[in-house]
């Protein structure tokens, strides 16, 4: 209540609104049947810089998808080597004709950081999905049944969350061998009890209502109850923690590949780049330079979404 | 005939870390096909308790059914599985619940959540269901029906939020129907309406309606029998007509001296029943409501009354609703004792 007042009266000044897109009134605003989605859209809408980090992100993901269509024909295979000509195109800084430069084996690094954000993007949107259905299951079920279901449940999160996570993630790897799939997998096993707590408090809140009563009362059973009536109420905080969740798992993807424990070296992956770099960093900082850029442009990109994301669900900040 | 429903000596008790909660401590009622039993008592005596157990919807731990029965139509719910329970619910036991804002799930539009009962039970396809609701939702007075079927339950206003709620309760044609004090949380001309259709629906279907409150007007409005909780127990049950004419509890007495008279000119105080309600954990030796008692007598702290039948179908939980020189002394007017 408090801080509505303050807020409605900002929105009926007319100066607030200056300089910013124009605001809807507030009556048109409601009358317009409108849902929890199309409403969190339209609040992200005006957010500008989560604007521009969907933009960047979708921008990569384009890339990304179409790179087999352009990317060889202008920038050549990013795996192939030539290996009568390596010393001549090796280690050649930005120019005309590689953008980016090359690396040690001349290979240009541009062509490598597009088809490489293909392996993060997948790596990160696969991981994250394991961890998001892995988290909404063991969430769901830990605070929809509660007592000893949820106290099993929220200990084996509490133990996965004291495991050192880099540590656990190389022993992961090192028993199930590296692979695309299998950094996926680490990740969402890893992944999954952030996810879960929050679900699960999410759950804890949106169960007390009134309606999941209600749909009892009208003989659903518990499953439909669950995911029919609490699930879609409880989910929104959840689409926030996944995109930031994205960004975290490029990270996780990079550090992995890094150390030589993630996607193997053949394939191009930013974090893999950046491992090929270490004894070159000195001579040739470009290597190093534009993998990292992209690592960072995206993470912060997803980051920057997902704190978009949690202030347009959020409707105590209702305009 | 068999009643629809009976509520036989039901216990429902609460089993938390700080004691036993006797939410629900000895009720029975009997109920037939297009009667209302209106349930009245203040907060906390059990009212809600008793139709959520009746409902199978309290969950186990922490309540539990240490004793009693509930039937429906002869059949035992207590002893159904899990599956004939739901297969009853929404289906031949429908409840209405207390604040429509918060009663209407705010994901899914009206008309499906209001097909979801038929869905559920009638095994209707969606479109079926669907045609079926924007009936049900023109037969509950919401004008347009059809399109408003198609309105989040945020669109609704809270009167047709409610009438939203009786709809979808009506769904399936239930033998009962519970309303857990359906008028609450509206504004009285809208409290009004909602009665009215209650009444209406009733008058068209068989359905016996089980009618929570604690406002006393409505339970003269609508009900056949009322029956009279105080901290978990039946306390007064009879039909409408003695128990508002020739009331035997003292609780009863005092409920309906607390009422506001509109044919009193004086401008006197109201007069409440003093106290606070038990806790329901640590109960008084005796009759529970001795402590708030004026007329209560040393016999009361020392034996817990039975429900007894005072005259024919009506019951009385005092030691002394027999006692015709007891009686004599029940207030005539309220506010001729607030003065005194």
């Amino acid at each position: 209540m408090a801080n509505e007042t303050p807020s409605q009266d900002t929105a009926k000044m007319p100066i607030d609104t200056g300089g910013v897109a124009p605001e809807l009134p507030i009556e048109e605003a409601a009358g317009k049947g409108r849902t929890l989605w199309a409403d969190a859209w339209r609040r992200l809408r005006r957010n500008k810089l989560a604007l521009v980090a969907m933009g960047w992100i979708i921008f990569v993901a384009l890339i990304a998808i179409t790179a087999d269509l352009w990317a060889p024909k202008l920038l050549g295979d990013p795996t192939f080597i030539d290996t009568t000509t390596v010393a001549q195109r090796s280690l050649k800084p930005p120019s005309t004709a590689h953008v980016f430069g090359t690396d040690k084996l001349g290979r240009d690094i541009l062509c490598r950081i597009i088809y490489g954000a293909r392996i993060s993007l997948l790596v990160a949107v696969l991981a994250v999905a394991m961890m998001v259905i892995l988290g909404l299951l063991i969430g769901a079920v830990a605070g929809y049944y509660g007592g000893w279901w949820d106290a099993v449940l929220m200990r084996l999160a509490d133990i996965f969350y004291a495991f050192p996570y880099v540590l656990f993630a190389i022993v992961l790897l090192a028993l199930m061998g590296p692979g695309v799939l299998n950094v996926c997998i680490t990740i969402g096993i890893l992944g999954w009890p952030s996810i879960a707590r929050v679900f699960r408090a999410s759950v804890l809140s949106v169960k007390e209502n009134e309606y999941v009563d209600a749909a009892r009362a009208l003989g659903a059973s518990t499953w439909r109850v669950m995911f029919r009536h609490v699930g879609p109420n409880a989910i929104a905080p959840m689409i926030v923690y996944a995109t930031m969740g994205v960004g975290a798992a490029i990270l996780t993807e990079a550090a992995l590949s890094f150390l030589g424990m993630g996607v193997p070296l053949g394939q191009p992956s930013w974090g893999g780049m950046l491992n090929e770099v270490r004894s070159y960093m000195v001579v040739a900082p470009w290597m190093m330079a534009f993998p990292g850029l992209a690592i960072l442009t995206t993470v912060l990109a997803f980051v920057l979404l997902g704190d978009g994301l949690r202030d347009a669900f959020d409707v105590r900040l209702k305009e | 005939m068999v009643p629809v429903l009976e509520v036989d000596d039901l216990h429902m008790h609460f089993f938390t870390r700080d004691g036993v909660v006797k939410a629900v401590d000895g009720v029975s009622f009997t109920l037939e096909a297009r009667k209302t039993l209106g349930v009245v008592g203040e907060s906390g005596s059990g009212k809600s308790v008793t139709a959520l157990s009746v409902m199978r919807l309290i969950p186990e731990p922490p309540g539990k059914v240490v004793s009693g029965d509930i039937r429906f139509k002869g059949e035992s719910i207590l002893a159904m599985n899990e599956r004939d329970q739901r297969k009853l619910r929404g289906n031949r036991i429908a409840m209405i619940f207390q604040d429509p804002m918060t009663s209407l799930n705010p994901v899914y539009r009206i008309g499906k959540q209001i097909a979801e009962p038929l869905r559920l039970h009638k095994g209707l396809s969606k479109k079926e269901a669907w045609v079926a609701a924007a009936e049900l939702l023109d037969r509950v007075g919401i004008p347009e029906a059809e399109k408003r079927a198609k309105d989040y339950p945020h669109e609704f206003s809270g009167g047709m939020r409610q009438r939203a709620m009786i709809a979808m309760a009506l769904a399936c044609g239930p033998d009962v129907l519970i309303a857990d004090e359906p008028t609450t949380a509206l504004d009285v001309t809208i409290q009004a309406q909602i009665l009215e259709l209650m009444q209406e629906i009733q008058a068209r279907t068989e359905s016996a309606i089980i009618m929570i409150t604690h406002d006393l007007g409505v339970v003269a409005d609508m009900a056949d029998h009322v029956l009279v909780m105080y901290a978990g127990k039946a306390v007064e049950f009879g039909t409408a007509d003695e128990v508002f004419y020739n009331p035997l509890h003292p609780y009863t007495w005092g409920l309906l001296e607390s009422l506001p008279r509109h044919d009193v000119d004086e401008k006197g105080q109201l007069c409440p029943i003093s106290g606070q309600p038990p806790s329901l954990i640590n109960l008084p030796e005796g009759c529970a409501f001795q402590p708030r008692c004026q007329y209560a007598r040393e016999a009361c702290q020392r034996r817990l009354p039975g429900l007894v039948e005072i005259e024919r179908g009506h019951l009385s939980a005092c030691l002394f609703s027999g006692d015709k020189q007891f009686l004599a002394e029940s207030p005539r007017c309220a506010y001729g004792r607030a003065q005194e």
